[in-house]
């Protein structure tokens, strides 16, 4: 029985693994631009049942943030630069 | 993985925040808190749970962005996640993927990256800050990004027929739709457009506002069961069993709301509704709904019935066919809703299993959504009823009678469709009193006119009022000036000659026609509309009467007519008379017209009648009458007006007779007159004269009375016939005229004239009676006259004789004979007695005479007091003023009555 079990655990990885591949494709396709770990953590919060207009929303303004974070290192970086 | 797979929200949150900025849990504080707000403030809750549908969505996205092949590969895996059924909301997964993904065409936008950074440098540092304010940008940003492309596709949808309350907003109040609208905008813009842009907005509402109801926060569990119960529903269908299930209801229904006979629910021609099926296993609640929708369908065939009738009768006109097309719109509308049904039905079809419940159509929510659409068609429908067999003007007064009612709604939509239906009215009214045009081949407008008549009776009878078509909204009073000002435009193109534009005649623009206006009408009925009717009526008339008068003399004319026919010139009737007294006394077969007419020429220029204006002058004639046997001249001789053209309008034939008549009368009388004259100057020459011969004092006598008496019954007759009857109508006829504001006004007025004159000078029918006694005093009149005349021959001749005598007596006694033998002297005693013996008998012809008169009189004075003339009575007064007659009469010592009038005896 626990080789069932382990097996089924098993099966259910592998049925996992193939599931994120498939979902990270997806979402490659589709232009997300979320790694793996992002995906993983999006799918479970889903899974959750999180509102996803506002995960989604969320998810966007981080984004917008970084870039503006990183954007001001470049800014701070290439003032710095100069002098 | 050894992750488990239960990890709280918030700490999985937190993880997704390190992960995306790539730092540390420390620095990532305030988004965390952020999204933690986002996350809880549930501002988006609508989203379709459909995998399927999202998987479309993403296809649709990627061949939009032209990747074909990735789009195939989309497919496939999905397929293979399909198969694998290790996530339990695919669907979600999908929809965050999808609503994540970037166009790769797509810039990024700098403005909001600025912004947020520069949002973000200070709060980063002021901790202490509560976050909210210090990201305005951003929340608001994304609030519009996602509002933005929302607003302007349900601005489109204000405009979605199905919940519109007026078609093109002319009249009605405004669109219970707005208040949706800004609320929608708070909606899920990112519901799925293809489904907003498939609703309408009210649907939309109803559709998305069910979803709220089953948060995602619970949703586990729900939409299994969703998924399990629909599952079984359609296994049940597949089935094939007995059960009629609502899904099948419901399209039997959409088809019957067209019209069409479903599979359960057929149309029962014998009681004129639609029937479910007795043998189909139903439940009573259901077949009560399926049964209450069916009637919208029954409104639509009755509504379809009669535009499609409609649509074949070629003589429906203008109206009508107006009533049809605002119909049809309606129609338009209403389809419109059905295919939006249809297609929402075709999605469950499509979409297969995995629908939820709360997105389907039943029976209930069909109910809801045709409530609306129902009343509608419910009033279409009574308007149908109502304007069955009606066209033109009648179907205008029809749909007008449906606007009174109080519920804003109805009375919004039937003012619509009144004012298309009175848009060919309103063009035809405004076409006739600016142009007098009236193109009207389907007899709709209330004004008709008959091709049969020439110009000369143009004002009297081409032009009449339909009563039938006059819209219950143009009164008895408009509908009257209309014609009349058409009228007149048209009697002075054609009778006068005028052409003259009506821009110029008329210093009241044209209004621009269109729908506008008609709805204009309705709310300001009394002013503009009245306005507009009015000033084209008083320019119009006022033109008019200016041509009449100034180009034609009317009012010339009338006076001319006074002066000739009615014998108001006296000088040239007293001398014309006189010059054709020798003419006239002959039979009337001997008279020719030409003699006459040099005779009234010679009276024309000897008397002030020369100074009249040619023109009038030209038209004064002599007319003969019928010959009978025995006339004289005296009873065919006539005098004539001619008149044409516009003139004509106003003295019609029937005008022209009528004076005629009157001159006869008058000319009679005045005839009379004259006789009575001349035998008073007999009188005054003869009398010394006849001094000379005493026997003849008694005759003399005799006639002298009778001659008094009839000379004070015609004076009495020429008082009242010239003062209180030609007068004084004359004068209201002038005053009248006068003030005229149009040519009815001055027809009427002369119409009123003539009467007046005819039944006063005792010639209407009623009066015939003492018409005959009068024309009987007439001819006793005549009789005297011949019996003194002979009388004075007679008498005359005596005398001459007896000079005769004398002077041969003196002759001989100058010569020496004897004066008188005896021979002579009893010669002339002889002719002396017979001469005695001849007075008597003409003292019993002028008794005979005398009395007959009287009898006359007497019989005419009877008649006058029992008329209902108040001025035939005071007539009476004047002629037996000394009551002579009264004292031989036993029937005028009647006293009067109450009412001042002897009642008539036989």
């Amino acid at each position: 029985m626990a080789s069932g079990l382990e097996a089924r655990a098993a099966t259910n990885m592998n049925a996992v693994r193939d599931t994120m591949d498939v979902l990270l494709e997806i979402s490659r396709i589709l232009n997300t631009g979320l790694d793996r770990e992002t995906l993983s953590i999006c799918v479970r919060l889903c899974e959750q049942g999180i509102n996803l207009e506002a995960l989604s929303s969320v998810i966007k303004e981080l984004r917008k943030v970084t870039e503006a974070l990183k954007a001001a290192e470049n800014m701070t970086a290439d003032f710095l630069e100069k002098f | 993985m050894a992750t488990p797979d239960q990890k709280s929200p918030n700490v999985l949150l937190q993880n997704l925040c390190c992960r995306i900025l790539g730092r540390s849990e420390a620095d990532v504080a305030q988004q965390f808190q952020y999204a933690v707000r986002v996350i809880g403030s549930n501002f988006a809750p609508t989203v379709e749970r459909d995998e399927f549908l999202v998987a479309e969505k993403i296809k649709k996205e990627l061949i939009r962005q032209r990747r074909e092949a990735d789009a195939a590969l989309f497919s496939e895996l999905h397929r293979k996640l399909h198969s694998q059924g290790i996530l339990k909301n695919k669907w979600s997964i999908l929809y965050l993927l999808l609503s994540l993904s970037e166009d790769p065409r797509k810039q990024p936008s700098k403005v909001s990256s600025y912004a947020a950074l520069f949002a973000q440098a200070l709060p980063r540092d002021a901790h202490s800050t509560p976050y909210y304010y210090a990201r305005p940008q951003s929340l608001p940003l994304s609030y519009q990004d996602r509002s933005a492309p929302s607003a302007p596709s349900s601005g489109s949808m204000g405009s979605s027929g199905i919940s519109s309350v007026s078609l093109c907003g002319l009249s009605g109040p405004a669109p219970t739709p707005q208040p949706l609208l800004p609320g929608q905008s708070h909606q899920a813009p990112g519901i799925g457009d293809c489904l907003r842009q498939q609703l309408g907005s009210r649907l939309a509402w109803t559709l998305t506002a069910n979803q709220p109801s089953l948060q995602t926060t619970t949703s586990r569990g729900i939409p299994n069961t969703a998924r399990n119960v629909t599952r079984s529903r359609r296994e049940g269908d597949t089935g094939g069993t007995m059960e009629v299930t609502e899904a099948a209801l419901v399209r039997d229904i959409l088809y019957v709301f067209q019209g069409i006979d479903g599979k359960n629910i057929k149309m029962s021609n014998t009681e004129n509704c639609y029937k479910v099926e007795g043998k189909a296993n139903l439940s009573k609640s259901l077949r009560d709904t399926a049964v209450r929708l069916a009637e919208l369908g029954w409104l639509h065939n009755k509504i379809r019935k009669y535009t499609d009738q409609r649509s074949l009768d070629r003589s429906f006109g203008l109206v009508g066919q107006s009533f049809c097309a605002a119909l049809h719109q309606e129609l338009k509308e209403y389809y419109r809703l059905l295919s939006v049904l249809h297609s929402q039905l075709q999605l469950e079809d499509d979409q297969g299993v995995n629908l939820g419940l709360e997105s389907s159509l039943t029976l209930r929510r069909l109910l809801v959504w045709t409530y609306d659409p129902k009343i509608r068609l419910k009033t279409l429908a009574a308007l149908v009823d109502h304007c069955q067999g009606r066209k033109g003007g009648e179907l205008a007064s029809a749909v007008h009678a449906y606007t009174k009612t109080g519920d804003p709604y109805m009375r919004s939509l039937v003012q619509h469709i009144l004012s298309l239906v009175s848009h060919p009215i309103l063009s035809f009214l405004y076409r006739w009193i600016y142009d007098g045009e009236l193109e009207d081949t389907y007899h709709e407008f209330f004004v008709a006119s008959d091709p049969t008549v020439k110009t000369d009776r143009l004002w009297h009878d081409k032009y009449t009022l339909r009563k039938s078509m006059i819209p219950s909204f143009i009164t008895m009073d408009q509908s009257r000036k209309v014609l009349l000002i058409g009228k007149s435009i048209n009697f002075l193109h054609q009778v006068c000659h005028d052409q003259t534009p009506t821009a110029k005649m008329i210093a009241v623009t044209r209004s621009a026609e269109s729908p506008q206006d008609a709805a204009d009408l309705f709310t300001d009925l009394e002013n503009a509309f009245q306005g507009k009717i009015d000033a084209a009526y008083f320019e119009t008339s006022k033109y008019l009467l200016d041509v009449l008068n100034k180009k034609y003399s009317l009012l010339d004319h009338m006076q001319a007519m006074r002066r000739y026919l009615l014998l108001g010139q006296g000088d040239f009737i007293r001398h014309l008379m006189d010059l054709l007294k020798p003419e006239l006394v002959r039979p009337a077969t001997t008279l020719y017209q030409h003699n006459l007419t040099g005779i009234l020429e010679t009276a024309v220029r000897a008397t002030n009648a020369q100074f009249d204006s040619p023109e009038i002058l030209r038209r004064l004639d002599v007319r003969l009458l019928e010959v009978s046997p025995g006339d004289t001249g005296w009873d065919v001789f006539s005098l004539d007006y001619h008149v044409d053209g516009p003139i004509a309008t106003v003295f019609t034939r029937e005008c022209m007779s009528h004076y005629l008549r009157v001159f006869n009368f008058l000319w009679r009388a005045k005839r009379m007159e004259y006789i009575l004259t001349d035998i008073r100057k007999g009188h005054m020459c003869n009398a010394k004269l006849l001094r000379s011969v005493p026997e003849f004092s008694g005759v003399l006598h005799q006639c002298h009375i009778l001659a008094s008496e009839m000379v004070h019954f015609i004076h009495q007759m020429q008082y009242y016939i010239t003062f209180e009857v030609l007068e004084c109508s004359w004068d209201e006829l002038w005053n009248k005229v006068q003030r005229a504001q149009d040519l009815d006004h001055i027809i009427a007025a002369h119409e009123v004239f003539l009467d007046t004159i005819i039944s006063r000078c005792l010639l209407d029918s009623s009066s015939r009676a003492l018409l005959n006694q009068l024309r009987a005093v007439f001819d006793q009149i005549i009789e005297l006259q011949n019996a003194q005349d002979a009388i004075y021959r007679t008498a005359l001749e005596e005398l001459q004789r007896r000079l005769q005598f004398e002077e041969k007596k003196k002759q001989h006694e100058i010569e020496g004979q004897w004066g008188v033998t005896a021979a002579e002297e009893e010669e002339e005693e002889k002719r002396v007695q017979e001469f005695k013996e001849s007075i008597p008998k003409m003292c019993s012809q002028l008794r005979i005479l005398t009395h007959f008169y009287q009898g006359i009189v007497q019989q005419f004075l009877v008649l006058l007091t029992t008329s209902s003339d108040e001025s035939l009575q005071f007539l009476s007064f004047r002629l037996d003023f000394n009551e002579h007659y009264k004292a031989r009469e036993p029937r005028l010592h009647v006293s009067l009555g109450t009412r001042g009038r002897r009642s008539s005896h036989t």
